[in-house]
């Protein structure tokens, strides 16, 4: 069965405790680089809490967060600057797929990202013992020379699919959810299926204070937000 | 009356002796110039295997800036190697006289300059052990490279001109295998007998041979043009700011061009002075090289300020951080670029005295060539480092595996052209003749003036 | 000998001019213009000495050649899009533009090997030689070597005769062909 699997994250409820980013590089087995790699600009994880600051006159200065994972666009500028398809499409779920066995590392698809939500595994990163027992078993350990980003963690995905066709019976809105929306303390990063009407992300998409990340560059992406509503006491 | 042609004058044999001394034996100093280069390359080599084997955290490419200098110098080499094809063919098809010492040694430049820069794309790869993904052959996978993607119009474009170049190469070097081929002994004379395929020189295989030539850079020409637009496309695909710009083909091009006549006049120099060629490598060659170089740093300048200005003008917010760096933290890279490639060629290129000075036309060709490659650097990294996301900003510098990659690539490029030299005969010696044969001495009033002929006889067998 | 088995008569010249006069002679002799020939270090222009009428063909193969590639190209581009289709971008499946950029290039690909390959084979390098060929390592002393292939017997005689006539050297008859 198809499905349009859309994240919906709500600015309004969003502290930037980065929770999600946690929960994230548990699911994931992303790899902890370091501090002087991390200086570097080598940070690893899938999704980034993005904070910027304003200060306007009489007003004390504002933090806004931006919780920033793959978009997943439906015209994904990443996949067709890849010389060996090693991300496509997937037309099932809508998602857009991460190969790592067909990767041969020529960073194109970092490059042309413009939401830059693509990672590349610099080394071979060892985990002592025995962080090594913290690996997620349902997804890969990436070796050196790939580019990786978050997947929607299509690995729930697949399982939720799984159990339902086994119990023959349709996903229900909310069972199966990413890390980062599964964790979210104050609920803000909310996940679902386009293609059913009752979803919480569809009735959220129909919100006017949807907006997409750099809407003029056409790439039409799955991860929306809603807009921080200002005003005294906000 | 008979008019005596300049050929005449010479002693042929001379002549050869004179032209083709690269060709004679190798000395102690040869090889203990060649084994030094041999060293670097094998370190250089070293490195990369380091490099395969560690990962490529060794350089300092980080996210967003994830090509650096290894493209650069893909980009630099390929530009190099237009060289050829512009000396080469356009002057051979519009039939420039001063061609005929050139065509060799630029020739030999394109050929060799893209087997050092073809590496590059294969050397950069994150898992470059697995780089016959790219080549379509039937898999279990079910599944074919993807054409739409500007990688594999490389890969087609390069493999092409690679092979163009070395036929296109070959080709014009057999009348000269085949004089070498009759004055050498040895297993010099196997190679040479073999290579020059049994050219003799009758009139019918002359006629033919010309033919094949100039279909040969007829075909070569649209490649090149193709080629460095293919390698434009790598950027102007992207969606990065300052990349997606329709101009980057020509202006590539036009860049591409610019650093190999640079490069041309560089390397024809070192030949000059290393195999003692004063007298076929004139400062009229030069000052004729100096003039094509000068055209191209106008039109270089002028791509250049066509693309800035319109980025500089509308002022996109994602373009405008690019171009603030220029004055920002890129101001000593992009104030290099401009002084090297226009502000101090232009002027200097102007004055005759200067063309006709061998030092100053290396000098400049030198300046030429670094500020290329500076261009190079100024297309990649400030747009991947200033791009869409701000909050991602990162700055790039090379590492020591990303320097020795740059001086290995020149060692190896020295390397495989001192070799050629070496084995091969270095100045188009038959064209030198052509050319000799043509030029004629003709009295207008006072003046002594030598005439070149052209063109082909009218049916009375006299020369227009 | 036989008479009637082809001979070549091969004769060296200082310059152009004693060579033409030879050809000349040669010429009223009478021979065939295609039975007489020139071994140069320099390209002749063509009347010079001898002049060949043979036409030159092989570019327009080349073309077809070019053909062949671009449509190597188109196949395997369009062709494995159908095979094996995978939605990138929102992209249709047949692009075009990556179409035309490969098939341009399959077709200059092709287009120079088939000129290596087809003027090899006109002027007659390589693979593509036949018979034993009459050559004189003393062209690239600058001498000009004018031959011609004669009849044995009286054609050659009268044909050495003229060569010494305007002022060969080392003029002779050998086996071979032009």
């Amino acid at each position: 069965m198809k499905r349009r699997w859309a994240m919906v994250i709500d600015m309004d409820l969003c502290t930037g405790c980065g929770a999600c980013v946690a929960a994230c590089v548990a699911e994931n087995n992303t790899p902890t680089v370091g501090e002087s790699e991390a200086g570097k600009g080598r940070l690893m994880q899938w999704i980034r809490v993005v904070r910027y600051f304003r200060k306007e006159e009489h007003d004390e200065t504002r933090a806004i967060y931006v919780a920033t994972p793959c978009m997943h666009c439906e015209k994904a500028p990443c996949e067709i600057v890849c010389p060996v398809y090693a991300t496509y499409h997937d037309e099932d779920d809508h998602v857009n797929a991460m190969v790592y066995n067909r990767c041969i590392g020529t960073r194109y698809c970092g490059n042309n990202c413009p939401y830059s939500v693509r990672v590349f595994n610099w080394w071979d990163y060892k985990r002592e013992k025995p962080l090594d027992e913290q690996l997620n078993p349902d997804l890969t350990v990436r070796s050196r020379g790939v580019m990786e980003k978050c997947s929607y963690c299509i690995q729930r995905i697949r399982r939720g699919k799984e159990t339902a066709l086994k119990e023959d019976r349709p996903i229900r809105d909310g069972e199966v959810l990413p890390a980062c929306a599964q964790t979210c303390p104050p609920g803000a990063i909310r996940f679902g299926d386009l293609d059913d009407p009752e979803s919480a992300v569809s009735r959220m998409m129909k919100d006017p204070r949807r907006f997409r990340l750099m809407e003029h560059l056409g790439t039409e992406p799955s991860t929306v937000y809603l807009k921080k509503m200002r005003g005294p006491g906000r | 009356m008979k008019i005596e042609n300049h050929l005449s004058r010479l002693d042929e044999s001379k002549l050869y002796d004179e032209l083709s001394r690269s060709n004679l034996p190798a000395t102690k100093r040869w090889y203990a110039g060649t084994g030094a280069l041999l060293l670097v390359v094998l370190a250089s080599v070293a490195v990369f295997v380091y490099m395969m084997f560690t990962g490529l955290g060794v350089t300092g490419l980080n996210r967003p800036v994830m090509w650096g200098v290894m493209i650069i110098l893909f980009v630099f080499w390929v530009g190099l190697s237009h060289s050829g094809t512009l000396i080469s063919a356009i002057l051979r098809i519009t039939r420039a006289t001063w061609r005929a010492p050139v065509l060799r040694g630029a020739e030999a430049m394109t050929a060799l300059a893209l087997m050092v820069g073809g590496l590059y794309p294969l050397m950069h790869l994150g898992r470059n052990w697995r780089f016959y993904y790219i080549l379509p052959y039937p898999s279990e996978r079910q599944l074919w490279p993807n054409f739409r993607s500007p990688l594999l119009w490389d890969a087609v474009a390069i493999t092409t001109y690679l092979t163009g170049s070395l036929l296109f190469l070959y080709f014009g070097m057999i009348p000269d295998l085949a004089i070498a081929r009759d004055r050498a002994t040895g297993w010099r004379k196997k190679l040479y007998t073999f290579l020059a395929a049994g050219f003799r020189g009758t009139h019918e295989e002359w006629r033919r041979y010309h033919v094949a030539s100039t279909l040969f850079a007829v075909i070569i020409i649209p490649v090149a043009v193709s080629v460095h637009s293919i390698v434009s496309w790598d950027f102007a695909m992207a969606m990065v700011p300052m990349w997606h710009s329709t101009i980057f083909a020509p202006y590539f091009v036009a860049g591409a061009i610019y650093s190999g006549i640079a490069g041309v006049i560089a390397v024809m120099v070192i030949l000059r002075k290393a195999f003692r060629l004063e007298k076929v490598l004139t400062p009229d060659h030069f000052d004729n090289l100096g003039k094509l170089l000068l055209t191209f740093t106008l039109v270089w300048g002028y791509f250049y300020f066509s693309d800035y200005l319109t980025a500089w003008y509308s002022r996109f917010p994602e373009d405008w951080e690019v171009i603030r760096s220029y004055s920002g933290h890129y101001l000593p890279l992009f104030s290099l670029l401009v002084a090297c490639n226009f502000l101090i060629p232009f002027p200097l290129l102007c004055l005759k005295r200067v063309r006709q000075s061998i030092p100053a036309m290396f000098a400049v060709s030198l300046v030429v060539n670094v500020g290329m490659f500076t261009e190079r650097v100024q297309i990649v990294v400030p747009s991947l480092a200033r791009r869409n996301d701000p909050s991602i900003w990162a700055t790039y510098f090379p590492t020591w595996v990303e320097i020795s990659f740059i001086i290995g690539s020149i060692a190896m490029f020295a390397l495989i052209y001192v070799i050629f030299s070496k084995l091969f005969p270095v100045v188009a010696i038959s064209d030198v003749k052509e050319q000799l044969f043509h030029t004629t001495d003709r009295t207008i009033g006072g003046a002594n003036l030598s005439t070149v002929v052209s063109g082909e006889g009218k049916e009375e067998g006299r020369e227009t | 000998m036989r008479t009637g088995e082809p001979r070549v008569v091969i004769g060296l010249f200082d310059g152009v001019e004693k060579a033409a006069q030879a050809a000349h002679a040669l010429r009223s002799l009478p021979l065939p213009e295609e039975n007489v020939t020139t071994i140069s270090s320099v390209p002749l222009p063509d009347g010079a000495v001898t002049r060949d009428r043979r036409p030159i063909r092989f570019p327009w193969i080349v073309v077809v050649f070019w053909l062949a590639g671009a449509l190597g190209g188109l196949a395997l581009t369009l062709v494995t899009y159908q095979v094996y289709p995978m939605i990138t971008a929102g992209k249709p499946i047949n692009t075009v533009p990556p179409a035309i950029i490969v098939s341009f290039e399959g077709g200059m690909f092709a287009a120079l090997i088939a000129t290596l390959v087809l003027g090899f084979r006109s002027i007659g390098l390589g693979p593509f030689r036949s018979g034993r060929k009459v050559f004189d390592r003393r062209i690239h002393e600058g001498k000009i070597a004018l031959c011609a292939r004669v009849d044995t017997g009286e054609q050659e005689r009268l044909a050495i005769e003229a060569m010494n006539a305007s002022g060969g050297d080392a003029v002779r008859a050998e086996e071979g062909e032009l």
